[in-house]
């Protein structure tokens, strides 16, 4: 956890631009909770009044009894209407805060997603947020509660000043508890989640790896496993309940002794005389009000160190500024046909910048033409495609289409002029057709069609429960590794790009489908500037011309034919793509969504 | 933290409950003592609760009233002996109620857990991985919540709320009348808001749900969704679930506001109905000044157990829930299980399928139909056929991994169902076709396959197929802990521990699903290698992918559509010309490019 000065200064910027965007409901919540402060501190005074005057004396008691019910209304609404604002101020917190992180997570680059692991971002948007939302609802209420504790002490010390003080004397003590208790609490209620993690992890191996258990009769290994994991969980869990057990009982405990202290000392003053029967009960009654507050107050303060810890996180995540982003003056695309030239002049580039992947990388496409990428893994082949799109930026170099370097356009206008099939295929838990459509929601159903049929997918969709509404993803209908990669195809064709990029679009394909697949794409790429990224020997061949990446720049171009018989580190490099795949068995491929 | 929630159909009728508290019972019962313990505890505690006001209207009546010093000073000296007695007692609560609640969860996780192991792969197969891990981590600790402080709560709330009215209904039959006006109200709104709040709460995690998952799709998609350029869409999409997981958190606050509005009302409410009919009966005579005193004192004894029962009754009826479909794990019997006469298979012996047929469970048609085959000691079979023709089902009655609907399965004559499951596991291995890595060392990992083998005889393993070496060369050699980063084996290194576990256990018989997916081309080479060194002399039955395997083979069985349509040499079945020829060419045409120049 990053304590840098200046960061914390950011996370507490951050929360005061929350706090003043919601100003007027917070006052107004804090407003609320001080009329709930004083319709409950005015009950003991007013029960004192009833009892001295209107039970022991002879005053009315419906007068007394009526204005005690008239506090218990003000308690009352101001108690609900209190609950009311604080909880829809802090809700609300949280849900501007996580559309902003949402839309600033949308804008950041992909570099910065590269490094960045899902589940850290997804926590930010979700358990981070929920302590921030915790501490806004504890505003009103803390703030009503900090005024009560402070009305009641200075009501019980103008009235006795020396019981006062021995009565409330334990419970400065309640409030320090409860910190403590809180703070030695929250380490051992992380410590029994992470022997939690731990036992889910052997539990999730188990099942996972379940054809590797049973194969080998290795039960017996898993479950001894478990029983030490369950075991930690128990010992970590009794470490909490130890805990517990040492603060809880004290923190009920500790106000009987003010309780006590009143009984005992102001009982005596009764009997003198110097204090009345009511006054007692006021006391009796102010202690019993004081408990909760303070105990709250206790745990406040942990409360507070956890949500600021967690808005540090969050900043972190809006303070980081997007690396790809629109130009100041955009340039326009020449309307031209053909269109989709593209140009790589002198490019270097390197995820980490002191070692290059491509580094004097030139490649040349003309309009209309196709060019697979070959080279080993790890070789930048598909680095090309995301300097083309600009997820990165390159170091040195340009990299143009149409004659337009693609950092002075538009991202928009870039991003449609490019299509990309990724290698792995992703698809969103939407409809077929709205995964299809997912460039251009508002496209016609023939248009979508149109695309499923250039992309060989119609047929089989045709065929799905609900056609082209068949919902699709982690809770819809699975698809094969070839059907998600023909729909992935008929999505990049339907935005039409200029420039078609298609990594290794055939990799989770059942062999005999293949072919399809070919067909399929060899259709695409007709007409249209199209870049193969080629992870598999059979996919070489579709493409007018191969270009052999290695060492970071182009090694060979020309046919598949031509280079097969100049170059031997091109038949190197096959020989090796073709060691490196090879078909799937019959599982259908779940990887990509969700 | 889970939330303890539970939707009406898991709700469970009355014979449900009764056999889930009953075997609550039976897996209490070696904490017995501590549960008793326990409970002595809470009465004491409960006890010492309510002796505070009753402190307070002795004192006041016979001590204040009458000008009796020393009453006075008895009771604040008893209330001190109260507070002392019941400071201990409540530590005690605390530990004796966890120590036989997490004794009584360490069990169930490791009964629940054997249960599922014991289980055949048909069972994995028809269960979802997410759901029966669900059951070991979400069901449980839903329940641990309850444990921690839920059921010391529930307890000492019913008691708490029984005992206070005892006292009450001691010492003032009207003032008692007079709470009983309130009472029904305080319950009648606790329930309302209870079943009230309950569908709010299911409402808001079905939100939350929503909302995480547009936001996991979008976060998982973004390269996709900049690519398309749907920033703007996605975002606008996503604060749609967004605001409306808001709107569902708007609608839970406001049916709690108003009963926290109400409860607060009634608490003070009560002060003025005490004072008020206190007061006037006091006039009458008919009670003393301290009974209304401890009146008003008691009155948080009953409204504050109220609400807390009404808070927790979701947290009882969701354990319950839990519960329930625990033991119906436990209780569940393992469909390949031991036969009660088990035998231990020969050393070796001919492996024979006798008219085997297969249907998965739930499934229309027959996986696998009327197959039968020898296969004689060292021989090398290689099954082959299209996407699910049943090669891979074939593989898994032949090894018992499944039980076959009709027909067996014999080796050197003894029918596998009969055989011992140890035995049977150290004559045929089936090596999965993923390199499947456990947490924890290269060594750990390799023993999966014989937990008893010594450090030694795992490293022959790896000798014996040639890649000892290798995995010494590892930054921490054999104790190279395989999950850290930076000693992340790659898949080839994977499939080679895969074989060493096979070779550590020496079967008779290997099954491999043919696992050259994805393979690094540097650990290719020695992973063919190693796996020529694991079949040597062994029988072994191959599902095989790629044409250069089923040439090595002895014979080969051609499956398709669940029967075996051909069976023999290559040469043979070449020369029959029927499925296996076309497969062959299928293969041969699925590589357009010519074979990169090859001396040989």
């Amino acid at each position: 956890m990053p304590t840098a000065p200046a960061s914390t200064r950011s996370g507490w910027r951050l929360l005061w631009s929350v706090l003043r965007r919601q100003r007027r409901g917070l006052i107004v919540g804090v407003l609320v909770g001080l009329a709930w402060s004083a319709g409950k501190v005015a009950v003991p005074r007013l029960t004192r009044a009833a009892v001295d005057r209107a039970v022991i004396g002879n005053g009315s008691l419906l007068f007394w009894a009526g204005l005690i019910a008239i506090a218990a209304v003000i308690a009352g609404v101001f108690a609900g209407w209190r609950r009311l604002v604080a909880f829809r101020e802090s809700r609300l917190t949280e849900t501007m805060l996580r559309e902003q992180i949402f839309e600033h997570i949308m804008r950041l680059h992909v570099g910065y997603h590269d490094r960045t692991q899902t589940g850290q971002l997804m926590s930010r948007a979700s358990s981070d947020l929920l302590q921030i939302q915790g501490f806004v609802v504890m505003i009103p209420i803390t703030t009503s509660q900090l005024a009560m504790v402070v009305a009641v002490v200075v009501v019980l010390l103008t009235s006795q000043p020396l019981l006062a003080l021995v009565a409330l004397a334990p419970l400065p003590l309640v409030n320090l508890l409860a910190q403590r208790f809180s703070r030695s609490i929250h380490p051992a209620v992380l410590a029994v989640q992470a022997e939690q993690a731990q036992l889910a992890t052997v539990v999730e191996e188990s099942v996972a790896g379940v054809r590797v258990v049973k194969g080998f009769g290795a039960e017996g290994v898993q479950a001894a496993k478990l029983r030490v994991e369950a075991d930690d969980i128990r010992r970590e869990s009794l470490q909490a309940a130890r805990i517990r057990s040492n603060f809880l009982p004290a923190l009920d405990l500790l106000p009987n002794l003010g309780l006590i202290a009143v009984l005992g000392i102001g009982g005596h003053r009764v009997l003198d005389g110097t204090m009345s029967y009511g006054q007692m009960i006021e006391f009796l009654q102010y202690i019993a009000l004081l408990v909760y507050p303070l105990r709250n107050l206790g745990m406040t303060v942990a409360f507070a160190q956890r949500a600021a810890a967690a808005l540090l996180r969050v900043d972190e995540v809006l303070s980081a500024v997007p690396e790809v982003v629109d130009p100041a003056m955009p340039k326009q695309l020449p309307e031209q046909r053909p269109n989709g030239a593209v140009h790589f002049a002198g490019v270097r580039f390197g995820y980490d910048p002191d070692a290059p992947v491509l580094d004097g990388f030139e490649l040349d496409i003309a309009p209309g033409t196709s060019v697979a990428l070959v080279g080993e893994t790890a070789s930048g082949k598909s680095t090309v495609a995301r300097l083309l799109a600009r997820f990165y930026d390159v170091q040195t170099g340009s990299v143009s289409i149409d004659g337009v370097d693609v950092r002075s356009l538009a991202l928009g206008d870039l991003r449609r002029a490019v299509g990309i099939v990724f290698e792995d295929t992703f698809l969103f838990n939407d409809s077929v057709s709205g995964n299809i459509a997912f460039a251009r929601p508002d496209a016609a159903l023939a248009d979508i069609e149109a695309a499923a049929r250039l992309a060989g997918a119609h047929d089989f969709i045709a065929a799905l429960p609900d056609g082209y509404d068949t919902q699709i993803g982690e809770r819809g209908f699975s698809l094969s590794g070839g059907q998600r990669q023909r729909i992935a195809i008929a999505r990049a064709i339907l935005a039409d790009p200029r420039v078609l990029v298609l990594d290794d679009a055939t990799s989770a394909v059942d062999p005999s489908k293949e072919h399809e697949i070919r067909e399929a794409m060899t259709t695409v790429m007709e007409g249209r500037t199209t870049i193969v990224i080629a992870h598999r020997a059979g996919t070489i061949a579709l493409a007018d011309r191969v270009v052999l990446i290695d060492g970071g720049r182009v090694a060979a171009s020309g046919t598949h034919d031509e280079l097969l018989a100049s170059s031997p580190r091109y038949r190197e490099v096959l020989a090796a793509l073709e060691a490196e795949v090879d078909d799937d068995d019959d599982l259908p491929t779940v990887k990509g969504v969700g | 933290m889970y939330a303890a929630v539970v939707n009406d159909e898991d709700r469970l009728d009355r014979d449900q409950t009764r056999n889930v508290v009953r075997r609550s019972l039976e897996f209490a019962e070696p904490y017995r003592t501590t549960v008793w313990k326990a409970i002595a505890y809470v009465t004491i505690v409960t006890l010492c609760t309510v002796a505070g006001p009753v402190l307070v209207l002795v004192a006041t009546d016979h001590g204040l009233l009458d000008h009796n010093a020393k009453v006075l000073n008895l009771c604040v000296i008893a209330y001190l002996a109260v507070v002392g007695i019941s400071y201990i007692a409540s530590r005690q609560q605390y530990l004796a109620i966890n120590v036989a609640g997490e004794g009584f969860l360490r069990d169930l996780r490791v009964r629940v857990f054997d249960r599922l192991q014991a289980q055949s792969m048909a069972f994995f197969d028809r269960n979802k991985a997410g759901v029966l891990v669900a059951r070991m981590t979400a069901d449980i600790e839903s329940m641990a919540e309850l444990i921690q402080w839920g059921l010391l709560q529930f307890v000492s709330a019913l008691l708490l709320l029984a005992v206070t009215l005892v006292v009450m209904a001691a010492t003032s039959w009207q003032l008692l009348l007079a709470v009983m006006l309130i009472l029904p109200v305080v319950i009648a709104a606790s329930v309302r808001f209870q079943r009230q709040s309950h569908q709010a709460y299911l409402d808001v995690r079905d939100k939350v749900g929503q909302n995480l998952s547009t936001l996991q799709e979008s976060i998982a998609g973004v390269r996709v969704i900049q690519a398309y350029h749907r920033e703007g869409e996605q975002t606008r999409r996503f604060f749609g679930t967004n605001r409306a997981l808001y709107g569902s958190h708007l609608h839970a606050v406001r049916i709690s506001v108003w009963y926290f509005g109400f409860i607060e009302f009634v608490g003070v409410f009560a002060v003025a109905l005490m004072v008020g009919v206190g007061g006037w009966l006091a006039h009458q005579g008919s009670v003393s000044v301290g009974t209304v005193a401890a009146f008003v004192l008691l009155l948080s004894n009953l409204f504050d157990p109220i609400q807390q029962l009404s808070q927790l009754y979701n947290t009882v009826q969701s354990a319950g829930a839990s519960l329930h479909k625990l033991y119906g794990i436990i209780d569940a019997e393992p469909d390949v299980g031991e036969h009660p006469q088990a035998v231990a298979l020969p050393r070796t012996g001919v492996l024979e399928a006798h008219d085997l047929s297969f249907r998965y469970q739930g499934a229309e048609r027959r996986a696998l139909a009327h197959v039968t085959l020898r296969i004689e000691p060292g021989e090398r079979l290689a099954l082959v056929g299209p996407t699910g023709a049943g090669k891979s089902t074939l593989a898994k009655l032949l090894s018992r991994l499944y039980d076959p609907t009709d027909g067996f399965v014999t080796f050197g004559d003894i029918d596998l169902r009969v055989a011992s499951l140890a035995s049977l596991r150290e004559r045929v291995v089936v090596v999965p076709q993923e390199g499947f890595l456990f947490g924890g060392t290269v060594l750990d990992n390799i023993r999966v396959a014989r937990p008893d083998a010594t450090d030694d005889e795992v490293a022959a393993a790896l000798a014996s197929i040639g890649v000892l070496e290798r995995f010494e060369e590892l930054p921490e050699g054999l104790r190279t802990e395989v999950r850290e980063r930076g000693s992340r084996l790659s898949s080839g290194e994977r499939q080679l521990v895969s074989l060493a576990r096979a070779a550590l256990v020496d079967p008779a018989v290997l099954v491999l699903d043919e696992a050259t997916s994805n393979l690094d081309p540097g650990t290719e080479a020695v992973v063919e290698r190693a796996l020529e060194y694991l079949m040597s002399g062994r029988t072994v039955i191959v599902v095989a992918h790629r044409l250069s395997t089923v040439r090595r083979a002895d014979r080969i069985a051609v499956v398709d559509h669940a029967r075996l349509v051909e069976y023999g040499s290559h040469d043979e079945l070449m020369a029959l010309g029927g499925r296996y020829a076309a497969l062959t060419e299928a293969w041969l045409k699925a590589q357009p490019v010519a074979p990169p120049a090859d001396p040989a």
